[in-house]
């Protein structure tokens, strides 16, 4: 006798996102990157296939980072002094987005320089972070968004202090913003419906839930991750936003990554447990319905893109 | 088509002829008659009703007005259009602010029907003549006295302390052995024992006032009620701000305060100052032809307060309040004297501490369930006490639970920038145009504002938020086209009143950091409600009548209270307001031996709920952190209001 699995009804699902505008649309990218579109949990073949799988974006920054471990310097090279190199590396090592950290020490021209050359170097659509100082993010993020007009690029961060100004310039230029709240669904969800209220579209909103690295909270992200992705389905409108998730961030500040000498010898190979801790907690985003995966090291990359891949195909 | 209106007004008639669909208020514009709308015509204030006496008119919006209003032809002029010749009345501004808030006006106190002094009362004034002394009978005075009550009043046990025996013996000559006594009667066991409180020379008015005081001491705010036991009558009314604000805003700091070197005696002092000088205060409102009253002519106090307040004001060691498993060191204080505590009133009057049930629900609950009638309730009746400590009661005759949660003082006026208590010059009541973004709002008293108290900051609060001053995380739009938006020393702020219209000269504002007090403030208090009701698996909509008790002044506006989401989303006259809870249970105990006695029976029956065993608060708390709430479909009146503006 055949076995009927049973499957769930779902009310809602994910919206569909995408990023970045070919010339046809309006932009200059040789292509774009669509994400969300899920109708189940994550994964679940058998009730539902994975419309858009994640993407995989990689973090560079304006000017050189001076704190970012060794291990990442290594493998990016002279790139990481300028940003059109770093972003065609960036490519060739397997990214479907670019993401671009500006700095405090960027002015607005220097900040619209960098994304220009960037949108030169690639043809990869680009999320463009402010520094995180939130005078300085409006500062910079406006004329950004102003010099790269119908280019949907991603504008970010938006927090609930800090949001009108960014949402306002995004609306007006065509882009997209990514949204974050710390770690709970609520703020998530009332960041999304202030960002709602001012007139944004709801297909040009990625949300970004915050998370820890492994070891450092990344269980309490996930089961945020994972109620946000429950609501989403069970029609609450204002979480069915695809999740952007910053894994490479959250991963190179932790002391497993970061530091080399003086630790336990039981920790075994710096590079490898530095490559294994921002694998892992990507790996782990990515099964509770991430979206868009933020990473820094090309090894990481490849393997998080290999493992979606026996994702989709399982 | 055209038609002839006839307005009235001022004893005045004018009339004018304008075509169908004309607004009342345009058309009473053009009669020369002005109709104030302080939202802005969007009828929401219902400051605009005018009354319809004859004609026809079509009414685009009854809100605020009841059905029976508009059965007395009451309409909104923003919102009425003509649709025939009619005759409107307009009536005076004043009536329409007293029609607006009558059904929501804390009634003045009235002496409860069933009190009758002495029988009712603990305290008593006896007159007493004695047999005056001679060679051959050598009773010494005390003895003396003994007898007379035994023989006069059938008083067997009569007991003194050591400074009033000092005395007695100078008194009883005196009064050439007419003396009056006042006395505590008590009913701790079977046999009634009676202690002496003060004896004075002569036979004293039997009916003469006999003063006694009901204290709340809240953690922001307290108040006092000087009462004449002999009529039950409040006599005087006073409120002021705890002196331990000073040393922490909420219980937690206090106590830690009080856990520090010499802290303890500290906060108790600065308690006791505070009230000491209410009782100065309260006795100087009362006139009377007899003379003066002064606090020592105070022989009974009863005292209702948080279980922390108790503890910190009669110096007992408050540390294991905070700590797991949170046990106080006393609920239920024994019988004590104003000299034990430090009240300067009669030193051997009696204070009578109320009790609690728990570290954090404590006597002011138990007495505002016996001030709001929750513990005779025949239905599922919610009491929310919007102070510091978010205290909230559900339940009816046959079962009571009850939580609490951290409010803070907002509510209270106190941390807030231009926040007051609810006296003289405080704002009390504001209405936001939504065009212009102009304000106009109502002072306690009429005269120039000082600050903002508590429902003044709800309307506030609905008013920046439905009008667009503010967005529904509480962050002013500072491209809000208003000069009265503007970036503050504390990030956005709304100007209410320029410095030009008030007392001090200096703005009156409302800034981001306040607003974002109030905010956590209604969040706690409505998820301390709605997760004590889920606990009890009582849907919030079948709870019959919603019990609001808080230092409010007058009244909070339903409405607004709703929009922001301090209150559920129902109808409005499923809500009560009973101003302070507290003191009015104080006052009842103060007054009648059997419902004092009811108290302690409340306090036993009541289940206390811990919020901090599990995530739900938390996850309450979060989604309330927002206007109305993070889901708005709990809030269905507040969505309509803002698809309309």
């Amino acid at each position: 006798m055949p076995i009927e699995i049973p499957k769930d009804k779902w009310l809602g699902s994910i919206r569909t996102v995408t990023i970045g505008a070919t010339s046809a649309e309006g932009g200059t990218r040789a292509k774009t990157v669509t994400v969300g579109g899920g109708t189940t949990m994550p994964y679940l073949h058998f009730k539902a296939p994975t419309p858009n799988k994640p993407a995989i974006a990689i973090e560079i920054k304006s000017r050189k980072p001076t704190d970012w471990s060794p291990l990442l310097a290594e493998v990016w090279g002279e790139a990481m002094a300028d940003p059109a190199q770093w972003a065609k590396k960036a490519e060739e090592a397997g990214a479907d987005l670019i993401v671009l950290a500006l700095t405090v020490e960027d002015s607005p021209e220097d900040a619209v320089k960098a994304v220009k050359s960037v949108l030169g170097a690639t043809g990869l659509p680009l999320i463009v972070w402010g520094p995180g100082q939130a005078e300085k993010d409006n500062e910079l993020l406006v004329p950004v968004s102003e010099a790269t007009k119908g280019e949907k690029l991603v504008l970010g961060i938006c927090e609930d202090k800090n949001y009108r100004t960014i949402v306002a310039t995004a609306m007006a230029n065509g882009h997209l913003v990514q949204a974050r709240a710390p770690m709970d669904v609520n703020l998530s969800k009332q960041l999304n419906i202030l960002i709602s209220d001012m007139g944004m579209p709801k297909d040009r909103i990625l949300m970004d839930p915050t998370t820890g690295a492994l070891g450092y909270g990344m269980e309490y992200g996930y089961s945020v991750m994972e109620r946000l992705r429950l609501a989403a389905l069970q029609g609450d409108a204002m979480t069915q936003f695809p999740m952007i998730v910053t894994p490479g961030f959250e991963a190179w500040k932790t002391k497993e990554a970061k530091v080399g000498e003086g630790v336990p010898e039981a920790w075994g190979d710096w590079k490898a447990r530095a490559v294994n801790w921002e694998t892992l907690t990507a790996l782990a985003l990515v099964e509770s319905g991430a979206d868009i995966l933020v990473l820094r090291h090309p090894e990481s990359v490849k393997r998080v893109k290999d493992t979606i891949e026996e994702l989709i195909t399982a | 088509m055209n038609h002839t209106l006839t307005f009235t007004h001022d004893d005045k008639q004018a009339s004018v002829t304008v075509p169908t669909n004309t607004l009342l208020a345009d058309a009473a514009r053009l009669a020369g008659i002005d109709i104030a709308q302080p939202c802005g015509g969007q009828g929401r204030c219902g400051r605009c009703a005018v009354q319809v006496t004859e004609g026809q008119v079509r009414r685009r919006s009854t809100l605020r007005l009841s059905p029976s209003d508009v059965e007395q032809g009451y309409a909104l002029a923003c919102q009425t259009v003509v649709e025939g010749d009619a005759a409107v009345y307009v009536p005076p501004q004043e009536k329409i602010e007293r029609r607006l808030t009558t059904d929501r006006v804390v009634a003045e106190v009235t002496v409860p029907d069933d009190y009758e002094y002495p029988f009712s009362q603990t305290v008593r004034r006896v007159h007493l003549t004695l047999t005056p002394p001679s060679m051959d009978d050598q009773t010494d005075d005390w003895a003396r006295l003994q007898t007379a009550f035994r023989l006069q009043h059938r008083f067997e046990a009569v007991t003194c302390s050591l400074p009033l025996l000092r005395t007695i013996g100078s008194t009883l000559r005196a009064g050439d052995w007419n003396v009056t006594a006042i006395i505590e009667t008590s009913r701790l066991s079977d046999h009634q024992t009676i202690r002496l409180i003060d004896l004075l020379p002569g036979h004293e008015d039997e009916y003469s006032p006999l003063w006694g005081a009901a204290i709340d001491i809240g953690t922001t705010t307290v108040t006092l009620w000087l009462v004449d036991l002999v009529t039950g009558q409040v006599k005087a009314q006073v409120a002021e701000y705890n002196g331990q604000i000073a040393r922490g805003e909420d219980v937690i700091s206090r106590i830690i305060y009080a856990s520090k070197n010499g802290g303890g005696d500290e906060l108790r002092q600065r308690v006791l100052e505070t009230i000491n000088e209410l009782l100065e205060r309260a006795c100087k409102r009362v006139k009377l032809p007899q003379g003066k009253v002064t606090p020592d002519q105070i022989v009974k106090a009863t005292i209702a307060g948080n279980t922390t307040m108790m503890h910190l004001f009669l110096g007992i060691p408050a540390a294991s309040i905070r700590l797991s498993p949170f046990i106080p060191a006393v609920n239920h204080p024994p019988a004590l004297t104003a000299r034990d505590v430090g009240l300067n009133i009669n030193p051997e009057a009696a204070v009578d501490c109320l009790p609690g049930v728990a570290s954090y629900v404590g006597a002011d609950i138990t007495a505002g369930v016996l001030a709001s009638g929750l513990d005779s309730a025949e239905n599922v009746t919610l009491f929310l006490d919007v102070g510091t400590n978010g205290e909230t009661v559900l339940g009816n005759r046959d079962w009571l639970v009850t939580c609490a949660c951290s409010a803070g003082p907002a509510f209270e006026g106190a941390g807030v920038v231009n926040g007051m208590r609810a006296t003289t010059g405080a704002i009390e009541e504001v209405w936001i145009n939504s065009d212009t973004l102009e304000p106009t709002y109502r002072v306690i008293g009429g005269g120039k504002p000082k600050g903002i108290c508590g429902s003044g900051l709800i309307a506030l609060l609905s008013e920046a938020f439905i009008t667009g001053v503010i967005d529904k995380g509480g962050n002013v739009k500072l491209d809000a086209p208003s000069p009265r938006v503007r970036e503050g020393a504390h990030g956005g702020e709304y100007v209410v009143a320029w410095g030009r219209e008030t007392e001090s000269g200096e703005d009156i504002v409302l800034t981001r950091v306040d607003i974002d007090n109030l905010l956590r403030a209604k969040a706690a208090i409505y998820a301390g409600f709605t997760v004590l009701a889920e606990n009890v698996g009582i849907p919030l909509e079948s709870v019959d009548k919603v019990l609001v008790g808080g230092s409010f002044g007058k009244y909070i506006n339903v409405e607004k209270a709703v929009q922001i989401g301090l209150l559920p989303d129902m109808e409005w006259s499923r809500f009560e307001f009973l101003g302070n809870t507290s003191v009015k249970g104080a006052y009842l105990a103060l007054l009648d031996w059997r419902k004092r006695e009811r108290i302690t029976e409340i306090a036993k029956r009541m289940t206390y709920i811990e919020l901090s065993a599990d995530n739900s608060f938390y996850e309450a708390f979060t989604s309330a952190l927002f206007l109305p709430h993070t889901d708005l479909s709990k809030f269905p009146s507040v969505a309509e209001v803002l698809e309309k503006s």
